[in-house]
Order: structure tokens, then C-alpha cells, then sequence
């Protein structure tokens, strides 16, 4: 195969004309100024969006102030909370007071069974001991009654003759009607009186029974005592249940308390409660060394340089507080301090830094 | 109304980067038929051009790897055209001259260094062939590449038709490892929905057919080309694609023309690799929206689509870095886009390894990289090229080119 050097042939370009000339060395000018200003200012920006990203990975003096309203859904949540815990407590207050009012009532109640039932103790013992004191002298004498209604008895059937006796008298005439009828009078009283001894001795048989055995009435007694017993020990276990009920409302009441007096302290209640705007700031935990109270603050041109005093950190909020990172835009943890910032001004600044100027200047 | 433009935008170029490789999946899974119809027996006079600046012994191994070609040699010739290479690029020229016989090599040089795309139009003046084969020199050829390419000119109306680029250096470093899954995706997937309206909008310069007519028809055009007054020496073969496309032609990829190029080791080549072609995707932006409406009545929509939002997707992705590093920079750190990439990769890797063995990637995970760098790319690479429209240097390659004097005739 044949081998050939070329050299470069073809058809010159047509010249352009002036004008355009001129307007394209003008574009160009004008083009290359832009670009070389605009590479520079694109080069200035990346070096330093770089620097600042590597500032504030390093960083461990900045915070972030806060602009709390109380218009802010944290702060609404919060009062609306707070609200909430300070009603609790009143309702508690009421239902403690009526719990006390109901055992101080249950307490004189069940000292009044107490006394009853003591009473009711003593009576049974006194009619016990009564009762064996009485019942064998009873038993005595109703065996004596007995006795007595048998001579009686034998009595009256001597009677029948003496009242046959007194009939024929008066048939007779040995006596007068009027002699008969008292005769018969006193022998019917005979009768009744015998009637009645007989009823005595059977009541007596009753009361010696009720003496000396466990009757219905006794009964009756135990049951009215046993019923005592058991209203006490209802009330005793109503006692322990309102007492621990009481205990644990007077603790519910103290933990709301503790609860409120720890709230007071949260930068959403001072910024609600006050008429002087307060100032806030969220400090990383990492950054947790340089918020000490009275630290300086300081806030700083293009969030980082020419920084000026601008106040002292007043007051350190242990509360936990999450917000996104100024400059990452990630989660971050930490807390929130109150600044004294006679330059409210700086509250606006995306930044500010604790302790000392962050690049010394 | 801004917003909107700008959401409206946003969404059509998720289409176009992210529905356009679905689309080539289904299409290259559901339509074999979208493919060509090739003619083998069909063989037309061919000349290679081989415009060459600064690649040393690489030429000599590329003319080596074409004068192996399965393509009767006295139906093509290499004609390789040296840039004014400052280095031994046109001895080893002329020594693949001398040794590889068995094919006709032209050795030409230009008399001073007027970038690549004039390389070729000074080469074209010696050809006389009836289809031009624009390749780099860097380049490693599949011996049927030629025969493929030329097969598809059957088909009528196809204007160009290119060839598959594939990695040979797949697992030199990270670097490498990316550039082989986005060659890879390129071409087996984004380009296939082009393919079948026959409207490619992009040919790459490796491997580039076109008819000589059309060339001859386009060379005006291709060596008038300038920036207010400055050469334009940068994306000649989307300005060639271009231009087959707006004279009617069809433009086409042939997966099955391979040639191998051995991609960027180091970060800063690859750099300036990227930026070249950033520019001339811009450049090509300003010059489809310059003439829109005659794009409107003679592009198919589809290639209408991808002229305009391939390159604005490129700006509004600068745009959504700034403002994902203003408003969560540290965003591109968090698991998801790891994830997705490394499922990205994952997936191709698989069909690399299935269907490209040559290509294989050793180390799969190495793909994570590339969120770093499609940050970097799209923050700095945009800008750059929107601002350096006035430079046409080869890019990679050592020197560059000599700026010609506004009103200064080439000569």
C-alpha cells in the first residue's frame, strides 16, 4: 500500500466583517469578564461554604438564639399544660378536704360503735354473771313453788268436800245464803289463787331457763353485738382505704407542685409570665462547657468574624431541648440558657458564640 | 410561575434520565425488532479518519486493531491526520504505516494545531470514500466494528451510525470501575428508546459512520463552526449527529460495532474529560433553542425532548445541589442515595458481568463513589462549562490548541 505525507488543504474562511468583528471582540470581553468574576465568586463561595461546614464541625463555643412567643406551639402546649396541672391540683384540694371532712364524720361514728359496743360488752357480762348468781336460786325456789302447789293442790281437793259440805249446810238451813256464798267465794279464791301459783311457777320455769341456758334472747344480744363487730371492721377497712386515698392525693398534690415550681423554671413559662422580652439560646451538649452563667457572649459578621460583646449568659435551663443545626440542618441535643443581651439585636443572629470570640478577632 | 416552570422542568428531565432507561430496558426485553435491518453483503468503500493529538504509542495500537478488521481491505483505508502532537504521536504513526501493510494508511499532519473537529474535516479532504468512519485514536477496535457499521446504511434514510464504547480498563480504580456502569447504561439502555425512532442524539466521536455526502454537506458547517469568533473544536460528534438529524437523516447505535477505549485513570483527566463534554452538551442546548422552531417541524419529539431537557436537567441539578447544600448539607450523607446507588450498581454489575464479561467489575461496592461525584459533577463541572465557552482544548490530552485570532483565516 502506497504511503502519503498530507499536508493540511482546504478552503480558506470568508473574512468577517468589521462590525461583527468588533462586536464579537466585545462579547468575548464582556463574557470573560463575567466568567472570571463569577469562577472567582463560585471559588470564594465553595471555599467558603467548605470553611464554614469545617467551622462548625469543630466548633464548640456556638449557640443558637431562640425567639420564643407566646404565641409559639411549644409555649401554647406548655401554658395549656401547665393550666392543666394547676386545675388537677385545685380538684385535689377539694377532694382532700372532703375525704378529711368524711373521715373525721367516719371517725367519731366508729368511736361512738366503740363506746356502744363496750356498753353492750358490759351489759352482757353483768346479766351473765347476774344470771348464774340468780338462776340456781331460782331453781331453788321453783322447786319449793312446786312443793307448795302439790300441798295446795292436795288442799283443794279437800275442798270439793268442804264445798258439798257448805251446799247441804245451806240446804239445811244450818246456814244463811249469804253464810254460803262468801264460804264458796273464798274456796273459788282458793282456786284461783292455786291458778295463779301454778302460772308464777311456769314463768318461773321460764325465767330460770333464760338464767341458765343460751336462750333466744341471748342470742339475739350476740347477733346485735356480732352486727357491731362487723360495722366496725367496714368502717376500720373504709378508714384505711380513704386515709391511703388522702395520702396518695396530698402526694399527687406535692408531685404537681414539685412539678409547677420545676415548669416556673422553663423558658416558655418566663417568656409567658413576664412583660420584659427575654432573650434565648440552644446550646449543644458538646458545646455544654462554655455555657456557664456570666459567660460572655458574643456575635460575630458572616457568623464567625469581627465579633463584639453582646451580653453574658444569665441563666442555664437543664431541660432538654432538640432543634436543627444551623448550618447541618441535622438533629441536634443540648439545652437552652436566658442571655442577657443588652443588644436584642442579636437575638436575629443565626449564631452566636459563648466564652470567647470564635477565630480571636 | 417560576416554581412551576421550574417543578415542570424538573419533572420532564426525571422522565427523560430516569423513564428513558426503563424504556430501554422494556424495549430491548419486549421489541427485538427495534433493532436495524443490516445488510452484510453490502460493502462500500470506507475510510477511517483518525484524527490524532498527543496519544503516542496508543495510535500505533488503535491502526493496529482496525487493520484487523473483517472487512475486505481494498474496500477501506485509514487516513490518520496528527494534530501537531507535541509528543511521538505521528512517528508512531507513520511506523503503523510502515508495518501494517496490508491496508492503506495515509499519514497526514496539519500544519499548525486546530483541534479535532478541523482534524477531521483536513483529513476528509483526502478521502474519497463512500462512508466515513470518524474514530479516536485512543481507541481499540472489535475486528467486525467496521463491517456492523457499514451494514447498517442499508437501512434507508440512516444518515450516521454509531458503535458501542466499551471500558478496557474496567478495574484499574474507583474512577474506572463508575465509568464502566455508565458507559454501560449509556448504551444498552438510554440510547435504545433513541434508537428505535432512529434519532440518536449523540453519536460518540469513538466509533462515528456517516455517509460522505452528508459529511461533505455538514464539513462547512463543522470547520465554520466558532464562538463569537472563536473556533469551536469541542463535541464534534454531537454536532455531527446533530446536523444528520436537522438534514432528515437517521441517526443510529449499533451495540453490536464495539471498540474499546480505555477510560480516565485520574480524577483530573476525567475532569476535563467531562467538562469538554458538558460544554458541547450546553453548547448544543443554546444551538436547539436558537432554532427551535425548525427543530420542532423536522425532530421527532422524542429527540426534540432529549435535546432540550438532557442539558437542562444538567443545570437544574446544579441548581438542586445548591440548594440541597444550603438547606440540609449533609443530606448526600445520609444511607438512601448509598443505597440506591449500591443497588444501581448491584443491578448492573449483574448484567455487565451476564452480557460484557470483558467489562466486568471486580469490585461492585466501589459504585458508592459515585454520589460523591455526581455532587462534584454537577456543581462544579455546569458552571465551569457555561463559563469557559471560549476555551477549545482537546481536554484530556496535554496541549492546547493555538487560538486563532478573531478575523484570522484558517489557513
Amino acid at each position: 500500500m502506497a504511503a502519503t505525507i498530507l499536508d493540511e488543504t482546504h478552503e480558506p474562511e470568508k473574512p468577517r466583517k468589521p462590525l461583527q468583528l468588533i462586536a464579537y471582540k466585545v462579547t468575548l470581553t464582556l463574557y470573560r469578564v463575567f466568567a472570571i468574576v463569577t469562577l472567582y465568586a463560585v471559588l470564594a463561595g465553595i471555599l467558603s461554604y467548605a470553611f464554614v461546614m469545617g467551622f462548625y464541625a469543630i466548633s464548640s463555643s456556638w449557640a443558637a438564639p431562640l425567639i420564643l412567643s407566646a404565641s409559639d406551639e411549644k409555649s401554647l402546649d406548655f401554658m395549656q399544660k401547665l393550666v392543666i396541672s394547676r386545675q388537677s391540683i385545685e380538684d385535689l384540694k377539694v377532694d382532700v378536704v372532703r375525704q378529711q371532712t368524711t373521715l373525721a364524720e367516719m371517725d367519731k361514728y366508729r368511736a361512738s360503735l366503740l363506746a356502744l359496743d363496750r356498753e353492750l360488752q358490759t351489759a352482757i357480762l353483768s346479766k351473765q354473771n347476774h344470771d348464774q348468781l340468780t338462776g340456781p336460786e331460782l331453781a331453788a325456789l321453783d322447786k319449793q313453788k312446786q312443793a307448795d302447789n302439790r300441798k295446795t293442790q292436795d288442799v283443794l281437793a279437800e275442798m270439793h268436800q268442804i264445798e258439798a259440805q257448805i251446799k247441804s249446810d245451806l240446804a239445811a238451813g244450818l246456814i244463811t245464803k249469804g253464810d254460803a256464798a262468801t264460804q264458796l267465794a273464798a274456796l273459788n279464791q282458793a282456786n284461783t289463787d292455786y291458778t295463779d301459783s301454778r302460772i308464777a311457777d311456769v314463768m318461773l320455769s321460764d325465767s330460770i331457763l333464760d338464767k341458765t341456758t343460751v336462750g333466744t334472747k341471748t342470742l339475739e344480744v350476740l347477733e346485735k353485738q356480732a352486727e357491731l363487730h362487723s360495722d366496725i371492721a367496714q368502717l376500720d377497712v373504709t378508714l384505711s382505704v380513704a386515709e391511703k386515698q388522702l395520702q396518695e392525693d396530698n402526694r399527687q398534690i406535692e408531685r404537681l407542685h414539685d412539678a409547677i415550681t420545676i415548669a416556673k423554671q422553663s423558658p416558655y413559662f418566663l417568656n409567658t409570665s413576664g412583660d420584659k422580652r427575654l432573650y434565648f439560646a440552644f446550646v449543644p451538649y458538646d458545646n455544654q462547657a462554655n455555657a456557664t452563667v456570666g459567660a460572655p457572649i458574643y456575635d460575630c459578621y458572616l457568623n464567625m468574624a469581627f465579633c463584639r460583646k453582646v451580653g453574658t449568659v444569665k441563666q442555664i435551663f437543664l431541660g432538654e431541648q432538640v432543634i436543627n443545626h444551623p448550618i447541618f440542618k441535622n438533629q441536634v441535643r443540648g439545652l437552652t440558657i436566658l442571655m442577657d443581651l443588652p443588644h436584642p439585636e442579636s437575638a436575629k443572629s443565626q449564631t452566636v458564640f459563648l466564652g470567647r470570640k470564635p477565630l480571636f478577632f | 410561575m417560576a416554581p412551576i416552570l421550574l417543578w415542570l422542568i424538573m419533572f420532564l428531565c426525571l422522565v427523560i434520565s430516569v423513564v428513558k432507561y426503563l424504556m430501554g430496558l422494556i424495549l430491548r426485553l419486549s421489541f427485538p425488532g427495534i433493532k436495524i435491518r443490516k445488510d452484510y453483503t453490502w460493502q462500500p468503500t470506507v475510510s477511517v479518519l483518525l484524527p490524532c493529538y498527543n496519544e503516542g504509542r496508543t495510535v500505533y495500537n488503535s491502526i493496529e486493531s482496525i487493520s484487523k478488521c473483517n472487512y475486505p481491505n481494498e474496500r477501506f483505508e485509514v487516513i490518520a491526520q496528527d494534530d501537531c502532537s507535541v509528543d511521538d504521536s505521528h512517528e508512531w504513526m507513520l511506523k503503523a504505516q510502515r508495518d501494517f501493510t496490508n491496508i492503506s494508511i495515509r499519514v497526514g499532519r496539519n500544519s499548525f494545531n486546530c483541534g479535532k473537529a478541523r482534524t477531521v474535516c483536513n483529513a476528509l479532504q483526502h478521502s474519497s470514500a463512500e462512508i466515513i468512519i470518524s474514530i479516536d485514536s485512543d481507541c481499540i477496535f472489535h475486528p467486525d466494528a467496521i463491517r456492523e457499521l457499514t451494514a447498517c446504511f442499508a437501512e434507508p434514510g440512516i444518515g450516521s451510525v454509531g458503535g458501542r464504547v466499551g471500558v478496557s480498563n474496567p478495574n484499574d480504580n474507583v474512577i474506572t470501575a463508575i465509568q464502566t456502569v455508565v458507559y454501560y447504561a449509556a448504551f444498552e439502555l438510554y440510547k435504545i428508546p433513541e434508537n428505535m425512532t432512529r434519532s440518536v442524539c449523540c453519536i460518540s466521536g469513538c466509533l462515528f459512520a456517516i455517509r460522505r455526502e452528508l459529511l461533505l454537506e455538514i464539513e462547512p458547517t463543522l470547520r465554520a463552526r466558532h464562538w463569537f469568533g472563536i473556533p469551536v473544536n469541542q463535541g464534534e460528534d454531537r454536532f455531527l449527529t446533530h446536523q444528520t438529524l436537522m438534514r432528515g437523516y437517521g441517526t443510529y447505535i449499533n451495540n453490536d460495532a464495539l471498540c474499546w477505549t480505555a477510560v480516565p485513570t485520574k480524577l483530573s483527566v476525567l475532569f476535563n474529560q467531562q467538562l469538554r463534554w458538558r460544554s458541547s452538551i450546553l453548547r448544543d442546548l443554546f444551538y436547539t433553542l436558537r432554532s427551535l422552531p425548525t427543530h420542532v417541524f423536522k425532530l421527532h419529539p422524542n429527540t426534540i425532548f432529549t435535546m432540550i431537557l438532557t442539558p437542562l436537567g444538567a443545570v437544574i441539578a446544579l441548581l438542586m445541589v445548591i440548594t440541597m447544600l444550603s438547606t440540609n448539607p449533609l443530606a448526600w450523607a445520609g444511607p438512601e442515595p448509598l443505597v440506591v446507588y449500591l443497588g444501581i450498581a448491584a443491578a448492573f454489575t449483574w448484567a455487565i458481568k451476564k452480557y460484557s464479561v470483558k467489562e466486568t467489575i471486580e469490585h461492585p461496592l466501589a459504585f458508592g463513589a459515585y454520589i460523591a461525584w455526581s455532587l462534584a459533577s454537577s456543581l462544579f463541572i455546569t458552571p465551569l462549562a457555561l463559563l469557559t465557552f471560549d476555551s477549545g482544548d482537546w481536554g484530556t490530552r496535554a496541549k492546547a490548541p493555538e487560538e486563532v485570532p478573531i478575523g484570522r483565516n484558517n489557513p
